[in-house]
């Protein structure tokens, strides 16, 4: 068994809203503050039919799963109630899982989240999966004072394990937390997977959530961090899960790659790069304030972060920049099966999240990327497996 | 004009770090929610008194602690170092933050509290003169909030200011919002402000662009017969701009005070 047996393809949207302004360049950002009088909500119809499109295709394309995410006032998403978006995806789709990542737990009751999420389980007929972030810094500007940054990390740990245990024991029980006191904790409905849909922690790298992964026995997944601290972060998440008595599996962590397919190499980047850049510098544009909160990172954390240009400031990340911090990938064929083969080798990684959609990316290059990846690089990373189901499948075509 | 010495307490596990100058009967300074100009400000005080100036926890070179999250503990963290030093009545200056805490302390201890200077105390809501939310104002803006005169910056803070100065900045804001990110107010303050008892002084610079001077007249209807000073041109950072706001401070606490 090798990790690309049982390698498995995600297709990630943001559910961007897409409608910049002429003047884009006088906002400072495009996240907490960024003016709603200029949402347009004719705009926003046609985008989620476009996004629902783009979901639909990935089923009929042959990705596993297809996976979206929760923000709150920002172009960046238009899911700010990303389960009822999951919802109305798991009501048009019938094969494919769906990945939720993530969910915010800190920004709801964690007994509203039990219930919503095991809710959709039991609706979809058990394909859902999640990841649980402890949100980004911006989220918490967005919520009325009431969560204070300064306790995300272990109101996160206390949440997770509200969930956690009303998904598994038996209730009534009864929780008497730092955060949170149930009387009677007993969600209904539970999830139909059982113990409970595989979960994810959704991290940046940081010691912090590599622990709670460990300690609760998730799933990883890295976003929006240098490459070499995610190999470091992937290690580090491997040898705690020893020391705590458990074997990470390949399917135990997730990439996130941004990724476009072309014919040639050049081709794939001459008709990417704008999007990814426009990605970067307007859909994540976010002032520092708006992404450390107070206490939402330790002081040293801070200091890694204003360290780094396309961390701490996406507007004026370089194309290199770009490349350093996210799996991007742009490239013919070959060369995009060739690398992600790589980095699954490397990370022992079998579960890729891959981006195929880039900020203001029209609907032809995105859909043209989405068949070029499911029908000529899908087939080349399965091609490496040695059993299982993907390898009979294989043999199969032979 | 003699220095601060440093002492440090170690208070049922923070490492508490205190700066004490001059002789004489004590006043306790309590500062707000940020030390970048320093206290060497206040050090005319210490011809005439004990100045004793505690830094927070999470504030400067004293300790974090995370489960320091309220206003109360604050105040009973002070009685602990109170303890410590021996002081059984004293008189209380804060400013900003510091006046909040100032003004809970002395309406919880009146009997030890002599005399009571309360320097554009934060957390009183005033709706036509509202505080400005400090958390929401960008970093390279605050600065305008603070002072109405920006050369008090000039021997404290290093241009363009380095990530190491930004992190320490970071965690000080972190400890002040365990306390206060809820709100830009404390929703009970009015409520118990007849307890202060004591003398009071309400001292406001009049160009103060993050709590208003405006305020100040309502601190003055609740608290009984305070005195309210007004200073005009001042800004926020009241001692670091202005020697006349000091003295004014020294002046009110000598009144009461045997030199």
């Amino acid at each position: 068994m090798n990790v690309f047996d049982d390698i498995q393809f995600y297709l990630f949207n943001h559910h961007h809203y897409i409608d910049e302004p002429p003047d884009s360049d006088r906002y400072d950002s495009t996240w907490v503050s960024y003016p709603n009088g200029n949402f347009d909500a004719e705009v926003a119809h046609e985008l989620y039919q476009r996004w629902t499109r783009e979901m639909l295709l990935a089923e009929e394309l042959g990705f596993d799963a297809i996976a979206i995410n929760e923000h709150h006032q920002t172009i960046y998403s238009m899911q700010p109630a990303t389960s009822v978006r999951a919802g109305y995806l798991a009501a048009l789709t019938k094969r494919v899982k769906i990945l939720v990542a993530g969910v915010p737990i800190n920004l709801s009751w964690p007994s509203r989240v039990a219930e919503e999420y095991a809710m959709l389980d039991v609706m979809s007929g058990g394909r859902m999966e999640y990841g649980f972030p402890l949100g980004t810094g911006m989220e918490y500007w967005s919520n009325a004072g009431q969560i204070n940054p300064t306790t995300a990390r272990a109101r996160f740990r206390e949440n997770l394990g509200v969930i956690l245990k009303t998904w598994t024991e038996d209730g009534p029980v009864r929780h008497d937390g730092e955060f949170y006191n149930y009387r009677y904790l007993n969600v209904w409905p539970r999830p139909l997977q059982k113990p409970y849909p595989k979960i994810y922690i959704v991290g940046s790298g940081s010691q912090e959530t590599v622990d709670v992964a460990t300690d609760f026995r998730a799933g990883y997944s890295i976003v929006f961090t240098p490459i070499e601290q995610q190999l470091k972060a992937m290690a580090n998440f491997r040898e705690a899960a020893e020391g705590k008595g458990w074997t990470v599996q390949p399917d135990d962590t997730i990439f996130t790659v941004i990724c476009y397919v072309a014919d040639t190499d050049d081709e794939a980047v001459r008709e990417a790069r704008p999007h990814i850049e426009k990605f970067f510098s307007w859909m994540h544009r976010v002032p520092n304030q708006f992404l450390s909160p107070p206490g939402y990172v330790s002081r040293s954390e801070f200091l890694r972060r204003a360290q780094s240009a396309a961390l701490s400031d996406g507007t004026r990340a370089t194309w290199d920049d770009m490349v350093s911090i996210g799996r991007i990938i742009c490239g013919s064929p070959d060369t995009v099966a060739d690398t992600l083969s790589h980095w699954a080798e490397e990370a022992q990684c079998s579960r890729m999240l891959m981006v195929l959609q880039h900020g203001d990316m029209p609907e032809w290059k995105a859909v043209k990327n989405m068949h070029m990846f499911a029908k000529e690089v899908i087939p080349r990373v399965r091609a490496r497996a040695t059993s299982g189901a993907a390898a009979t499948a294989l043999a199969g075509v032979k | 004009m003699a220095g601060y010495t440093e002492e440090r307490f170690n208070l049922r596990g923070i490492e508490t770090v205190v700066q004490i100058a001059g002789e004489g009967d004590p006043l306790v300074f309590f500062h707000g929610a940020g030390t970048v100009t320093g206290f060497d400000a206040l050090l005319p005080l210490a011809e005439r008194f004990r100045l004793i100036v505690p830094f927070h926890p999470g504030f400067g070179p004293s300790a974090d602690d995370t489960t320091v999250d309220d206003i109360h503990d604050y105040r009973r963290h002070y009685l602990d170092l109170l303890d410590e030093l021996g002081i059984e009545d004293f008189a209380l200056t804060g400013h900003s933050m510091g006046g909040w805490l100032a003004a809970n302390f002395a309406a919880d201890h009146a009997e030890r509290v002599r005399r009571l200077v309360l320097a554009a105390p934060w957390g009183m809501r005033v709706e036509e003169h509202p505080t400005v939310d400090f958390f929401a104002v960008p970093g390279e803006e605050l600065p305008g909030y603070l002072t109405a005169d920006m050369s008090i910056f000039g021997p404290h803070v290093p241009m363009p200011p380095t990530p190491e100065f930004l992190a320490d900045r970071y965690r000080e804001t972190t400890s002040a919002a365990r306390l206060m990110w809820a709100r830009p107010y404390d929703l009970k303050l009015h409520r118990w402000l007849h307890r202060l008892t004591m003398p009071t002084l309400i001292i406001w610079g009049e160009a103060d662009t993050l709590i208003p001077a405006e305020q100040a007249p309502v601190w003055a209807d609740l608290v009984p017969g305070a005195e309210v000073r007004t200073l005009p041109g001042v800004g926020h950072l009241m001692f670091d701009e202005s020697r006349e706001a000091v003295d004014a401070v020294g002046s009110f606490v000598g009144e009461g005070l045997t030199v």
